[in-house]
């Protein structure tokens, strides 16, 4: 029997659909599901893939994929590469791992639902396979954080990050479910295979590959690498969507895009920002995560927009100027609430990462530089106490992240401001101008509570430390801790050090 | 129709608990810190304080004042005169002479 060839049969199979006779199309392609709005729906039929591909390819290519990911892995199983690399670098995989892990796991549903209600054959094709990659992410980041549990059982939130009520998986779930879960499908392919995959994904796993390979971590940089050639594949869910929509919606295609732009750059701030800026070892940072975004993410989202007609976002000034700050508190923050976190956070504020900080963030010693210098001299002190947390950091009603941005007035002076809002009988905080405006426009959808509005509800008992922490399930053999302080304060020790608290019991 | 009932007076009223969305000086986030409704804002600035003066913010050797909706408030008043309430955000500032920041 002879074949026929991939072009004589691609055309008739690729969007192939059916006109439905015993029940209506709407019973079918709900409106809440396919989200086809303003859109007439015969505009779908002009859905086209610029990169087709077709089973038997696709089944070849993943299988060459993996074979040779777990090859590398069987390879570096043997060797001594793991008891090698850096605390800091293991901390950056450790948030990945249980970071990522099961947000893969939420992609298959989101991709599951694109291939269940989108209203063009070709584009449920796609996301059929855009489903099996992303059962393959889930399945290949569960596995390879698996592999070190028997070395540090901080690794077994691979697995369990996502089923605990700890505030940075809080936060993710709070991303992800309003990028994957909750739209309808044309929101979906904007919120995540047109800005998340296509804008942001590149930063973590091309620009973390490439702090993997210098910090000799080559089994996970061999991990990410793999994911990524998914993903340049089925992230082009997006444009064909994003060029129908702003053909009919141009209104809708930029709030969508402008909201899931800004989730994904505080999320990415949040967790990528430490990772490249202070935990990766000095010597092994390629670039500043300043540098990372404006390479990967921005320059690349500005031509994305001017291709489609689209605007900057009306938030884009505060973004730039977040690219100076967000991450710097964040870090902060994330090192001094360390008993909350999966993973030992590096302060990484020796006098030469400072100046490397300040090269890369001329601001940074006047808006940073003083806060670590009072908690260095606490160490140094031997009161590592006062440098740990008796209450919580106010959470973001939109992004749950710590409200922890300061800006400069015109007085010179850097301040954490206040952005509230009044709302049906409560009031909200925000971290930032653009948290609070995404909050009043989406204020009908639902709105996880922060780890705040918990435990002012009661469901956090008892109502200390021990109690937040049990809560969010930190277990003393995983409760993230510094990894040497000694790394970052001995080039200040023995310096004279006024306006310290005292440790309690001990007089002025 | 029920008969009107009597409202007690703030400074009559047991202490109630009032969450607070609080800032202490140049610290670099916002903090949860409970107080009362029967706290002067004296002992609110010393709340807030604990959590950060000597910790992550150094020391000055000046008193505290407290800004709450963009007042100044006296440091003498209780936290349910001043008509602080839940979830309020409050501001904790040295209050450093003029010429000496």
């Amino acid at each position: 029997m002879t074949l026929l060839k991939r072009e004589e049969w691609q055309g008739f199979v690729r969007d192939v659909d059916w006109t439905p006779t015993y029940v209506d199309e709407e019973a079918i392609f709900p409106e809440w599901h396919c989200g086809t709005g303003k859109v007439p729906r015969e505009a779908w039929l002009d859905w086209e893939e610029s990169y087709k591909v077709t089973y038997p390819e696709y089944v070849a290519t993943q299988r060459e994929k993996e074979s040779a990911a777990y090859a590398v892995k069987a390879a570096l199983q043997r060797s001594n590469n793991f008891d090698h690399l850096d605390e800091g670098w293991k901390s950056a995989t450790k948030i990945h791992f249980g970071g990522v892990a099961l947000v893969e796991y939420a992609a298959v549903l989101g991709e599951l639902k694109m291939a269940r209600f989108g209203l063009n054959g070709a584009w449920r094709n796609m996301a059929t396979f855009g489903q099996l990659d992303e059962m393959r992410h889930a399945q290949i980041t569960t596995f390879f954080g698996h592999e070190f549990i028997a070395k540090d059982p901080q690794y077994d939130w691979t697995q369990k990050a996502f089923q605990t009520n700890a505030w940075v998986p809080i936060s993710l779930r709070n991303l992800f479910d309003g990028l994957m879960i909750a739209p309808n499908v044309v929101d979906l392919a904007i919120e995540l295979p047109f800005t998340f995959e296509t804008g942001f994904t590149n930063l973590q796993f091309v620009a973390l590959s490439a702090d993997a390979l210098e910090s000799g971590d080559v089994n996970f940089a061999n991990m990410i690498s793999s994911i990524q050639t998914d993903e340049a594949r089925h992230s082009q869910q997006g444009g064909p969507t994003m060029e129908i929509l702003v053909e009919h919606d141009p209104v809708r295609a930029q709030w969508v895009l402008d909201k899931s732009f800004w989730g994904c750059a505080r999320s990415f701030a949040a967790l990528s920002g430490p990772a490249m800026d202070y935990y990766t070892p000095l010597e092994h940072r390629k670039q500043s995560y300043r540098e990372f975004m404006e390479e990967w993410v921005i320059d690349q989202f500005i031509h994305t927009i001017e291709d489609y007609g689209l605007k900057k976002p009306w938030f884009w000034d505060e973004f730039m100027r977040g690219l100076d700050t967000w991450h710097h508190a964040l870090q902060m923050g994330l090192w001094y609430w360390r008993p909350t976190l999966w993973w030992r956070p590096k302060a990484g504020v020796s006098k030469e990462e400072r100046e490397w900080l300040v090269e890369k963030y001329p601001n940074w010693e006047t808006v940073y530089g003083d806060k670590w210098d009072v908690i260095i001299d606490q160490v140094n002190a031997n009161n590592v106490e006062a440098t740990l947390p008796e209450t919580l950091p106010w959470l973001c009603n939109t992004c749950h992240l710590p409200c922890c941005n300061a800006t400069q007035s015109r007085d010179g002076r850097w301040r954490v401001r206040s952005w509230q809002l009044d709302y049906d009988g409560r009031r909200y905080h925000f971290c930032t101008n653009a948290c609070r405006q995404i909050f009043w426009k989406d204020r009908d959808n639902v709105n996880h509570e922060t780890v705040i509005d918990r435990f002012l509800a009661g469901q956090i008992q008892p109502m200390d430390v021990g109690g937040i922490l049990a809560w969010m399930g930190l277990t003393p053999e995983v409760m993230g801790d510094d990894p040497d302080y000694a790394a970052w304060t001995r080039d200040y020790v023995g310096r004279t050090a006024s306006g310290l608290a005292v440790p309690a019991g001990v007089g002025a | 129709m029920s008969a009107p009932q009597v409202e007690l007076g703030v400074e009559d009223r047991a202490p109630e608990l009032v969450p607070l969305n609080a800032i202490f000086a140049t610290d670099f986030v916002q903090i949860l810190v409970p107080v009362t409704t029967a706290n002067t804002i004296a002992e609110v600035a010393e709340a807030v304080a604990h959590h950060v003066e000597g910790k992550r913010v150094r020391a000055l050797p000046y008193p505290k004042v407290v800004f709450h909706n963009g007042r100044r408030l006296p440091p003498d008043i209780t936290v349910a005169e001043a008509g602080i309430a839940p979830l309020d955000h409050v501001a904790v500032e040295y209050d450093v002479p003029e010429g000496q920041s």
